[in-house]
């Protein structure tokens, strides 16, 4: 809350017809100017800015120092780019302004923004801040735009050459998405010199963040609260019902990949149809999401175990439509393609393998946090149940193998 | 206009003469160029404590020697002279000048402006040395501006303790900021907030 008379000085230059700042730079600075007017009278009543321009024809002031924070956006309308900015007249012009606010208690600042190069010398900079500095004006920097080689130098030397216990700041805001004001608004030009920010700074960096970072939802609870809380809600009992449904896949998964230690490449191709069976099972059960948790359930197990399981695992992850993104698995995709198009196992085998009762529960039994005497587990078997029978034989072979693994 | 105590100072109690640091009004004590922000404070302090710098003095930056230190005081006063201690080494102040009644002057101001009087002052470690005013000049004063210009030579300029001979009067001189004489009452001036906010306001 610290009473303050503020200049601002923009720059509208040539230079500010460029695009690398969006919708142009000298727009992107429009907007930054007119939050900060706004967070100034904000954070106290008694707040005056004022505002020029350093290019066009000449350094211009356009309003004096004014609490009227109409006047200060009505004139901000209707600049025009063009000419060349001339920085050191511009920041004198400022401090003489400042000179002549009506109110002598009020602390004296200046913002600068400098987009264009910087064709003055270090020491006429220093001098500059150095004559700032003894009476007792800060200087705020906000450099972004052409990067011209000791611009961020003398910039920087301006600063030390005026900063008197570190009221004054300067900020490099370099290009990208994000928007001048949102990089400024969590800057100490924004917020005070570390008083904990105004809450018109607050509830913008709020609302900015919301945007640049996306709420989960999509939705600012600030402006709909119960449609955030609802879709929040929703989001969460959705998870819980997929955490069950991965927890039931995942128990498949590890029988399947149980089952794929054999090294017969039959097998292999056998898994690699039922794990494709599964795993359509597993999407209709499912979202996306529950495909992530699925496929990383089973890579962890996959990389307990070794080799086959591994690549199954890979398989079953692109089935999935998971991670599609990862090459190496869209390698081993194409191999497994390959491999499965070898072989037409039967569909059935997997069935059957589940269908054995003894076989099923003692895998259950080998699986950490899955008690066999649970009713949902129960009922899951009973539903293997209902699948046709396999053969004793292939049942007895696939029976040792699991169970020889198990003792491993 | 230097003037020598003509006794020795252990008799005669300097130190009730140079009372007026009770009447200013040290939060809104101000300087321009000094190095440390709020240093300015620690030269108001009673006549017996001018040589004691524990809590620090007044420097003002290197490499610039000049000072502007803004004096309010909580009542009018009137100002009989002016003592100060300066540093050793040249970082004394070799001139003072000064402005009465004055708000926001800054060292542009300073040096163009004509001073209500100014002094040619000389080291004065010991601060026995105190520097007469015009008297009629210094009736009535509420704040009080002093520059220094220059010093003896070093390159920041020191100054440990400033003492202000005089007497206060109880009296406040508040400048008027608006009047408005009225011989009529015109609604236009009286606007409360529900004006404002719409609605006419019915004045028969």
């Amino acid at each position: 809350m610290v009473l303050e008379a503020t200049m601002i000085c923009i720059d509208n230059s040539e230079w500010m017809r460029n695009g690398d700042y969006s919708p142009t730079r000298f727009q992107a600075q429009t907007d930054a100017v007119n939050l900060i007017c706004g967070a100034k009278t904000q954070s106290n009543p008694e707040n005056t800015v004022g505002v020029m321009t350093m290019a066009g024809k000449g350094v211009r002031v356009l309003v004096t120092p004014t609490s009227d924070l109409g006047k200060i956006l009505a004139c901000m309308h209707g600049l025009e780019v063009g000419g060349e900015c001339n920085l050191a007249a511009g920041i004198q012009v400022a401090q003489l302004a400042l000179k002549h606010r009506q109110n002598k208690k009020q602390q004296q600042r200046i913002i600068v923004f400098v987009g264009s190069p910087v064709k003055y010398d270090k020491k006429v900079l220093e001098m500059i801040g150095r004559k700032l500095k003894k009476n007792s004006v800060a200087l705020d920097i906000v450099n972004f735009g052409e990067e011209d080689e000791g611009k961020t130098e003398k910039l920087e030397a301006l600063l030390a050459a005026v900063n008197n216990n570190d009221s004054s700041h300067i900020v490099h805001v370099p290009t990208g998405p994000n928007a001048l004001s949102d990089v400024l608004i969590s800057t100490p030009i924004f917020t005070g010199d570390g008083e904990g920010g105004s809450g018109f700074a607050a509830a913008a960096a709020a609302a900015a963040a919301g945007g640049v970072s996306g709420f989960d939802f999509g939705v600012d609870p600030n402006l709909d609260p119960e449609l955030a809380l609802a879709l929040r809600v929703s989001m969460e009992e959705e998870r819980a019902r997929q955490e069950a449904a991965a927890k039931k896949a995942a128990e498949e998964a590890a029988k399947q990949e149980k089952g794929g230690e054999q090294q017969s490449t039959s097998q292999d191709a056998t898994m690699t149809e039922n794990v494709s069976a599964a795993a359509p099972e597993a999407e209709n059960k499912t979202s996306d999401l529950m495909d992530d948790e699925n496929a990383l359930l089973q890579q962890a197990l996959a990389m307990s175990m070794d080799g086959p399981a591994a690549s199954l695992a890979v398989r079953d992850t692109d089935m999935s439509e998971a991670a599609a993104d990862d090459q190496d698995l869209a390698l081993a995709l194409q191999l497994s393609v390959q491999d499965s198009t070898k072989d037409q196992g039967s569909e059935t085998d997997m069935s059957k393998l589940l269908a054995d009762q003894s076989f099923v529960s003692s895998i259950l039994a080998s699986l950490p946090g899955v008690d066999p005497n649970d009713p949902s587990v129960k009922d899951l078997l009973a539903s293997m149940q209902s699948q046709p029978e396999a053969s004793s034989d292939q049942k007895k072979d696939e029976d040792k193998a699991p169970n020889e693994e198990e003792k491993k | 206009m230097a003037c020598l105590h003509d006794h020795s100072c252990e008799d005669h109690d300097c130190s009730s003469d140079f009372s007026l640091y009770k009447h200013v009004d040290l939060s809104k004590v101000s300087a321009l160029n000094e190095a440390v922000p709020g240093s300015v404070k620690t030269v108001f302090k009673a006549w017996e404590q001018r040589l004691n710098s524990s809590e620090g003095h007044l420097e003002s930056n290197d490499g610039d020697p000049e000072l502007l230190v803004f004096i309010p005081f909580t009542s009018d006063v009137k100002i009989k002279s002016i003592a100060v201690v300066g540093g050793a080494d040249g970082t004394s102040p070799s001139k003072m000048r000064a402005f009465i009644n004055r708000e926001g002057i800054d060292f542009s101001d300073a040096q163009n402006m004509q001073p209500i009087q100014e002094w040619d002052l000389v080291e004065n470690l010991q601060g026995v040395l105190e520097y007469q005013t015009k008297y009629s000049r210094f009736q009535g004063v509420g704040n009080l501006t002093l520059h220094f210009p220059e010093n003896f030579g070093a390159d920041a300029t020191q100054i440990h303790y400033i003492g202000l001979k005089g007497e206060a009067t109880q009296l406040k001189r508040d400048v008027v900021a608006t009047i408005v004489y009225e011989v009529m009452p015109n609604p236009s001036d009286h606007k409360t907030k529900a004006d404002n906010g719409g609605g006419l306001s019915q004045v028969e």
